[in-house]
């Protein structure tokens, strides 16, 4: 027992980071990505025993268990907003850097408008730069489909900057 | 890094946003480093895709259970049963055919061939007239004991006050051979032949028929009294027609007394025929195991085909109900 204490402990440490900048990136704020990281750890140890290294790398293992959380977090914010009859704000505020410090605001406002489908292929791919392989896994799609899916985010991103200088 | 560097850069923008990635605070670390120490849940149990050497594994578990199945289910080995089995009195039947008086069918008896070697002997009646028939297929090992055994089974017709009323003797290449024999012996004898006759060999089949002719003999002996009566009574022109119809039946009643005085035994005897080599335990316990397979994947096949359709309706509804799940995440995702 000791041993996979040790074992999580040790993956924790080294993939928190990499947990976290995606749940930044899929829900677009920062408390709701540290609520959901540290739920996502409470999960993985939960289910530690259940990771089985043939099939994929502690941190796609992680990734997905984030995906799989921040979409309960995602399905239940739906009910209670359908249940609540109002609507939260869809845009992230300006006031602070969400996606990073020392990111421009263009970049910064061109990735709020990006939707959570879009931003977590870039996140996956771009800033946790993972393979192709992987982050179709982690996004239960196959390789193809993820290629397109961040050609499509990167020319809607550029895009959106572009705006954004222009403006 | 200046906005208009990053427009129309996909390279420029990646680098950024590697540059300025989100990095957890210290808060969440604490948080997350607080987990280490609780106790992870107890494994529960959980379907894993099994490796292909278990695979391996299990297939060579499931030959070797075949096979042990195969030889604990397989009869110790033992010769085959003889071909012992009921049959009808097939010389009754025919003495009917050609026109002797039947007596009722319950007079006509019909002994089974024994089961384990020993005749079954049925009793011959003292007081009243009856023929008496019976077949003896016998198996002697070997030409030297199927001499042997003809000349004793007319020896035994001749010394209980009988006859021998046919022989036929044939061997082949003094390796394999057969004899028939017809013995005629008193019927008070015939327990007592039959006895002997079956120590000659072992016994493949055996038939014993009992025919009561007792009435028959009766109706001839009313006849004949009648005829010699109807003979003092004639006239000189009818007495010849008469007195020949008397002879006749005359004739006819001595070979009826005759019949029921003496019973048939046919006796056949035969050597074993040329056997193929048996097969080994190591064969059998093969056969037996290929045989065991064979019915498995039949049950599979049986299986297969009666929830092959259950299976594919299940396989679509959890396939469909994936790709709705996927479609209703990439909803939110965009929606989000």
């Amino acid at each position: 027992m000791d041993a996979v204490k040790t074992e999580f402990a040790e993956a924790a440490e080294r993939h928190l980071d990499d947990v976290h900048a995606y749940l930044v990136y899929l829900t677009g704020d920062r408390a709701t990505a540290e609520e959901l990281t540290a739920e996502t750890f409470a999960r993985a140890l939960e289910r530690w025993h259940r990771f089985d290294p043939r099939r994929a790398g502690p941190r796609t293992w992680l990734c997905q268990l984030a995906r799989s959380t921040a979409l309960d977090h995602f399905r239940a914010e739906a009910r209670r907003r359908r249940r609540e009859g109002r609507y939260a704000a869809t845009e992230p505020g300006d006031a602070q850097q969400v996606f990073g410090e020392g990111l421009s605001p263009e970049l910064e406002a061109a990735l709020a408008r990006l939707s959570a489908a879009e931003r977590e292929v870039v996140a996956l791919r771009v800033v946790l730069e993972l393979e192709g392989e992987a982050a179709a896994r982690v996004l239960g799609i196959s390789t193809t489909a993820c290629s397109t899916r961040l050609s499509r985010a990167l020319q809607k991103l550029e895009k959106e900057v572009s705006a954004g200088v222009a403006a | 890094m200046s906005p208009l560097e990053l427009v129309g850069d996909s390279g420029r923008i990646a680098q950024e946003l590697r540059a300025s990635r989100p990095v957890a605070s210290a808060a969440l670390r604490e948080r997350v480093a607080a987990l280490g120490p609780a106790e992870p849940a107890a494994p529960r149990w959980t379907f894993r895709r099994p490796s292909g050497r278990l695979v391996l594994g299990l297939a060579a578990a499931a030959l070797l259970a075949s096979l042990v199945a195969a030889g604990l289910t397989r009869e110790p080995s033992k010769p085959r049963a003889e071909g012992s089995h009921l049959t009808v009195n097939h010389d009754a039947a025919r003495a009917g055919a050609q026109g002797s008086t039947y007596a009722p069918r319950s007079s006509v008896e019909k002994t089974p061939a024994p089961v384990s070697g020993r005749a079954i002997l049925p009793a011959t009646g003292t007081l009243r007239l009856q023929r008496y028939q019976a077949t003896l297929r016998l198996r002697v090992d070997d030409v030297e004991k199927l001499s042997t055994a003809t000349k004793r089974a007319m020896t035994l017709a001749r010394s209980l006050g009988g006859y021998v009323g046919e022989v036929q003797y044939s061997t082949h290449a003094g390796k394999r051979g057969g004899a028939r024999v017809v013995l005629r012996v008193p019927v008070g004898s015939v327990q007592a032949a039959l006895t002997t006759l079956i120590g000659l060999g072992t016994i493949l089949q055996q038939q014993t028929g009992i025919l009561d002719v007792t009435r028959r003999a009766d109706r001839e002996s009313r006849q004949i009294a009648k005829l010699e009566k109807q003979l003092e009574t004639a006239t000189p022109q009818e007495a010849p027609a008469i007195r020949a119809h008397l002879r006749t039946l005359q004739a006819k009643h001595l070979r009826l007394l005759r019949s029921a005085s003496l019973a048939r035994i046919v006796l056949t005897l035969t050597t074993p025929a040329r056997q193929a080599a048996a097969p080994s335990r190591f064969h059998r316990t093969f056969d037996d195991a290929g045989g065991v397979l064979l019915r498995e994947l039949q049950f599979l096949l049986y299986a297969l085909v009666v929830a092959g359709p259950l299976l594919l309706l299940g396989g679509a509804g959890v396939a469909t109900a994936r790709a709705a799940r996927r479609r209703s995440d990439r909803r939110l995702l965009e929606r989000a």
